[in-house]
């Protein structure tokens, strides 16, 4: 559907470099990256409304690197919806209809299908200002999605509204995308959104993709700290490979060797163990020492209590500090109820546990 | 302290200001109003020398202030929505008529329109001419009232999102029909805020007219002459004509220019 070939471009200070990426017929692809890192600029580069130093955009097979935006049948919905303020409901909607010189009647009965695919019949009538976030965002995909485009482009279209709105729009905007079957290309900084929407995820830093695959892919494999980072990952313990493949971790000493199928290129090297929080294991179970990457005790320093969780902070006396998440079953089924610097066995689960070069 | 209270000292501080300034504003036009005789002010409505040439002011203000939008919303659009070398030259050449004296304006305008230069012979050959003509008189009220219509049409369109232009160019609309469509319509009431200021500040316009253009009279340059000629008896009734003229039309384009509450 949709094909980036190093696309480059200038804005600015800022650098889009070298992006190339695919969109799928009726893929829902997301991509992810902090605030700043050009997301906005390359949705708005796919768009048509910047455009390319160099690379070439294909849309459908046909070349429209440099074909006006207006010409390019896609849908934009901002994150702040950008409706119209001097026009209805309605009129917004209708807005690229009546571009098209389609007639009256047949504008009024498409924009009403639409209202009732997107339950906004009531607001027809209404000024953009008086409606709630989302109804805003209701109308922003109806006026897009109208027009039958080939694909939609979303601009963080979720992050502006209050968590019960966004929970909603996010189960519609599945329902839009598999009823209708359009690509979808949206673009987030929010991990929970991202997993629940994706098809393909795609994360970039600094105007470039580093990394891209099916959400479950990258989670069990972030290709580096930064991803993890940015997918939650909140442990990572400094570590180096010996020469024999052995594993020291640095601050919890030794582990048991081997741990890792390490080439011998890759001896000898410092190393980051990125450790999600589910990994992290308390009381351990000694019977079954295999399961785990190393044993060890650990004070607890923290606990935060989290609607459905709890967070533990632990420390170990080598200076290590690790996180872990327990829901209240998790909890109510330790030995002992968890208290602040009580010291507890901890093991580091193998399955969770992937590695990165040190930075 | 009763909660009501809170704040009330301030509030009377502003309001003591405000009132200050309008008294100030408002007094010496009353005493010009309420000091003039109504017999006299009826018999100069009945001169058709005073009328025609109320008349004229208002005629060629409005004819400056048409050209003036067509001119100037492109500039003003520009000067909002892109970065160009020399920019900041621009917009201080367009605020610089604010700031000269307007009989300098006047000579200035002369000197490239008048009957000597090369512009004002070439254009004679054609027909036109911009001295002691009406369409010299809005000339020079154009030159000296530009920076009003610019300068508020350019707030217009900087206060309208860019990223609804952008919308509107992804739902089809070219870079012509999203100016016409989105950007011109939110940014109408500056626009014509500043078209009344422009307007307005045309019809007052004195200096840069009477250099290019003492006949045919506009009427500041009447009630200058005949308080030259014949003192401050024969001017008044002239002026209290012009303002009150004024001041019924302003009223009701304000009024017009002013946003709606929505049901």
């Amino acid at each position: 559907m949709l094909r980036l070939e190093r696309v480059r471009l200038q804005l600015g200070n800022f650098t889009l470099s070298h992006v190339s990426l695919k969109v799928g017929q009726g893929e829902y692809l997301v991509l992810v990256g902090p605030t700043g890192t050009g997301k906005t600029v390359l949705l708005e580069t796919i768009a048509g409304l910047h455009h390319p130093c160099s690379g070439q955009i294909f849309l459908k097979g046909m070349d429209v690197t440099h074909m006006p935006a207006e010409k390019r049948h896609l849908g934009v919905v901002y994150q702040d919806y950008a409706l119209f303020p001097h026009l209805t409901v309605f009129d917004n909607i209708a807005f690229g209809l009546k571009l098209k010189k389609k007639g009256t009647r047949e504008i009024s009965r498409t924009v009403s299908k639409m209202a009732q695919f997107l339950d906004i019949r009531t607001i027809l009538k209404r000024r953009p200002r008086l409606l709630s976030g989302g109804e805003r965002q209701r109308v922003a995909l109806a006026r897009a999605l109208v027009l039958d485009p080939h694909m939609l482009l979303l601009d963080e279209p979720l992050s502006a509204l209050d968590r019960l709105t966004r929970d909603r729009l996010r189960g519609e905007l599945k329902r839009i995308h598999s009823e209708l079957g359009v690509s979808i290309l949206h673009i987030t900084h929010d991990l929970s959104e991202a997993f629940f929407l994706a098809d393909r995820l795609i994360v970039m830093k600094n105007g470039a993709i580093i990394q891209e695959g099916n959400p479950e892919a990258i989670l069990k494999r972030p290709k580096d700290r930064f991803v993890a980072e940015l997918l939650g990952i909140e442990n990572f313990i400094p570590a180096r490979l010996g020469a024999g493949g052995q594993l020291f971790l640095k601050g919890l000493g030794p582990g048991d060797p081997p741990v890792f199928s390490a080439s011998p290129t890759e001896t000898e090297k410092a190393i980051c163990l990125i450790v999600p929080n589910w990994a992290i294991q308390l009381f351990p179970d000694k019977n079954n020492s295999d399961a785990y990457l190393a044993m060890f005790p650990m004070t607890i320093t923290g606990l935060e209590r989290a609607q459905g969780h709890m967070k533990i902070h632990l420390k170990h006396t080598g200076g290590e500090r690790l996180r872990t998440t327990l829901s209240w079953r998790e909890m109510n089924e330790l030995p002992t109820n968890p208290a602040l610097g009580q010291e507890i066995p901890v093991g580091l689960n193998r399955k969770g546990i992937h590695w990165v070069p040190a930075d | 302290m009763r909660p009501y209270l809170v704040g009330r000292p301030f509030k009377a501080v502003f309001f003591a200001a405000s009132a200050l300034l309008v008294i100030l504003i408002a007094v010496p036009l009353l005493r010009m109003i309420t000091s003039t005789d109504p017999g006299a002010l009826v018999s100069t409505m009945a001169e058709r020398e005073v009328m025609s040439s109320i008349f004229l002011t208002l005629r060629s203000a409005f004819w400056a202030t048409i050209a003036c939008l067509v001119l100037g919303i492109p500039l003003a659009y520009l000067l909002a929505r892109t970065d160009f070398p020399g920019k900041s030259l621009v917009q201080g050449l367009v605020d610089l008529p604010v700031m000269i004296p307007h009989t300098a304006a006047g000579i200035a305008l002369l000197m490239v329109f008048g009957r000597a230069s090369f512009v004002g012979k070439t254009l004679g050959a054609m027909g036109l001419s911009f001295v002691g003509t009406e369409a010299g008189i809005s000339l020079a009220m154009a030159y000296v009232s530009i920076p009003f219509l610019v300068n508020a049409a350019r707030d217009g369109f900087l206060g309208v999102d860019p990223k609804l232009e952008r919308v509107a160019r992804t739902l089809g609309a070219s870079p012509r029909q999203a100016f016409f469509r989105v950007s011109l319509p939110l940014a109408w009431r500056p626009i014509l805020s500043g078209a009344i200021m422009m307007w307005a500040r045309g019809i007052s316009e004195f200096g840069a007219v009477i250099i290019l253009a003492y006949h045919p009279m506009t009427a500041p340059i009447l009630i200058w002459e005949r308080f030259q000629a014949y003192g401050l008896k024969y001017a008044k009734p002239v002026a209290v004509l012009l303002i009150l003229i004024c001041l019924v039309i302003f009223a009701l384009l304000r009024w017009l220019a002013e946003p709606r509450k929505e049901a």
